[in-house]
């Protein structure tokens, strides 16, 4: 009796463990085949430094394309938002349209949330979900301040984010300042 | 204290109070009571080692090494998940103590929330910190059961109380609903608890911490319909309360009861709150009713009132006891408060007035001063309420603190006098037993 017990109990115990590893390793699974099958996308952005209790540092990133001007007027805060991006003629992401649902088109869209639609200047706000890059604690505030001057220089567009996309996924997988990842960067 | 009966054990013996027989059984009693303890004290610094190693190893990946290959970091990720997974599975085969259970639980716990961070980190996956929490929490809580943990069930009730508030307190928050399903799963264990070890220390500590975590979430649940908080709090104050009076917990110490006291005291704060004419004049006014909230209170009323029939039919209700209905009597307020605020103030002050007086003859009958001064304190709190009051006139203030007054010395007075002719009776009863 007490062996059977014990061997039930092992077995729930191993299906626990076995969830446990799954889900961290189907986390990775999904982002490396991303990045292994996605389309790239540089998207122009401003880094700033926040933190999180259990993650440790990272940086927050404010993106150049936040809004779109549509007609539709029935948005509502953090609404689900299908962004459709393109590149331009410098090799930057720019927004192509955005929709409630998904579009039978063949271009690459991120989910995004809807931060604010001004009805006025009929413009739709939004955020996009790659905003979080995690950097070693004593380089996301330097990163913060190299970005800053990478700003002022007289090179334009000089931060951007690469990110991978593939049918509504995204991975954030570097910020590049002036060509250089910018952990390297700020070394 | 068990230290000082076993030294006065030879006294006792020696003259003749109790035999030999007897002292030897005490001291073995004893004894075996206290081969527990050194056992629970392995398993508490077990346990806090564990947390400590665990918070370590999440500090140190939270530094984002990011000189490593991406390999070396996935391995940082799952090194310390398969150790914590294998002593745990170490500790079940092998039938380990319960400090090896405990602690290896421990260990484990924090080990799958820093593989998630490290994952995370990885891949700068943005997901929200209470959505993390979640994740961290559904994927240990069959530990709980399995290792029969009580420090991952506590672990679970703090991440559960801390995920309700970032998620239901933040700015733009939702309604927790997960918080629910994080607490049913604790509750069989809790039950369990209750059944087998009513009296022991671990038990007593879910009994206070359940219902202080449930107390700071509540109000995550009402976002939008601001009105129901104050109703939805007098409600849950009075389960509390008269969970705390069933039959389970009553031969509990005060401080083993954490509903009782929690209910009470809570329903005392409220009350004084409501005891103010401008809570009713500028804070009640309903604009705007949302459904959802307002059967979640529904639901917390019907649940009070299946405790309250169930005290009815173990015939555990005192009659005369307030606090057992003061939920029925302030929602019925509630209403009549959207209408007319005087008389829901005058009310709730004679309520408190009544609990105070209550909880005084509580104390006086059964001897018990911690009840008799909560009582005075009650009504000290009440009288110190109006008299800053600001909206009632002077005089109105001055005619009733003098009238209280008198109220005081009248009932001092009556029962001074049965006082006196109780101890004469018993006087004459003893002189005729003696005769």
């Amino acid at each position: 009796m007490q062996t059977i017990k014990l061997k039930y109990l092992f077995t729930l115990f191993v299906l626990i463990a076995l969830v446990q590893l799954f889900v961290p390793l189907q986390m990775i699974l999904g982002q490396e085949d991303i990045l292994d099958k996605g389309t790239a996308y540089k998207f122009k952005t401003e880094p700033v430094d926040p933190s999180d209790p259990f993650r440790g540092k990272y940086i927050t990133l404010r993106y150049a394309i936040n809004s779109v001007t549509t007609k539709d007027s029935t948005w509502l805060r953090q609404d689900d938002v299908y962004v459709y991006v393109k590149e331009d003629s410098l090799g930057f992401a720019e927004v192509d349209q955005v929709s409630k649902a998904p579009l039978a088109i063949d271009k690459d869209y991120v989910l995004a949330k809807v931060n604010w639609y001004n009805k006025n200047t009929k413009n739709l706000r939004f955020n996009l979900p790659f905003n979080r890059f995690y950097m070693e604690e004593s380089k996301a505030k330097p990163a913060e301040d190299a970005h800053r001057k990478a700003q002022r220089d007289t090179l334009p567009n000089n931060t951007y984010a690469l990110v991978y996309i593939k049918e509504g996924e995204a991975v954030l997988k570097d910020v590049i300042i002036n060509e250089v990842s910018i952990a390297d960067y700020v070394e | 204290m068990q230290s000082k009966l076993i030294k006065e054990l030879p006294e006792l013996v020696e003259k003749g109070v109790i035999t030999r027989d007897i002292a030897s059984k005490i001291e073995g009693y004893y004894a075996s009571k206290q081969q527990d303890s050194p056992n629970r004290l392995f398993t508490i610094f077990g346990v806090l080692g564990s947390i400590l190693i665990g918070l370590g190893i999440i500090l140190i990946i939270a530094h984002n090494w990011d000189n490593f290959p991406k390999a070396i970091k996935t391995g940082f990720a799952f090194g310390p998940l398969i150790i914590g997974q294998l002593l745990v599975g170490f500790s079940i085969l092998k039938q380990k103590s319960n400090t090896w259970k405990e602690a290896s639980g421990v260990f484990l716990f924090f080990a799958v929330g820093a593989s998630m961070a490290m994952v995370s980190q990885i891949y700068n996956i943005p997901g929200n910190f209470s959505s993390y929490m979640l994740t961290w929490m559904l994927l240990c809580a069959p530990l709980i059961y399995v290792l029969r943990s009580h420090a991952l069930a506590l672990l679970h009730l703090l991440f559960a109380t801390i995920y309700a508030c970032e998620y239901g307190y933040s700015y733009n928050g939702n309604t927790p609903w997960a918080y629910l399903l994080c607490i049913a799963i604790l509750l069989p264990y809790y039950y369990n608890l209750l059944k087998r070890k009513l009296e022991s220390n671990i038990t007593s500590v879910f009994s206070w911490l359940f219902p202080i975590s449930v107390i700071i979430t509540l109000g995550a649940f009402i976002t939008k319909f601001d009105e129901l908080i104050f109703l939805s709090y007098i409600i849950l104050f009075g389960l509390f309360y008269n969970i705390g009076k069933l039959p389970a917990f009553q031969n509990l110490r005060l401080r083993q009861n954490g509903y009782l006291v929690l209910g009470s005291l809570g329903t005392v704060v409220l009350l004084l709150t409501a005891s103010f004419r401008w809570v009713w004049k500028d804070v009640l006014g309903i604009s705007k009713t949302y459904i959802s909230e307002s059967s979640l209170v529904l639901v917390l009323f019907i649940a009070t009132t299946v405790v309250v029939v169930r005290l009815i039919q173990k015939k555990r209700l005192e009659i005369l006891n307030l606090f057992h209905y003061i939920y029925i009597i302030m929602s019925v307020l509630f209403f009549i408060g959207l209408a007319n605020d005087i008389v829901p103030t005058i009310i709730t002050n004679i309520l408190l007035f009544v609990l105070g007086l209550n909880a005084i003859k509580i104390g006086v009958n059964k001897m018990h001063f911690g009840i008799l001064n909560y009582g005075l304190l009650i009504i000290a709190s009440l009288i110190f309420c109006r008299f800053l009051d600001t909206n009632m006139s002077f005089v109105i203030r001055g005619l009733l603190f003098v009238l209280i007054g008198v109220g005081f010395f009248i009932t001092n007075y009556i029962m001074l006098r049965k006082q006196k002719t109780e101890s004469r009776k018993q006087k004459t009863e003893s002189n005729k037993t003696l005769k």
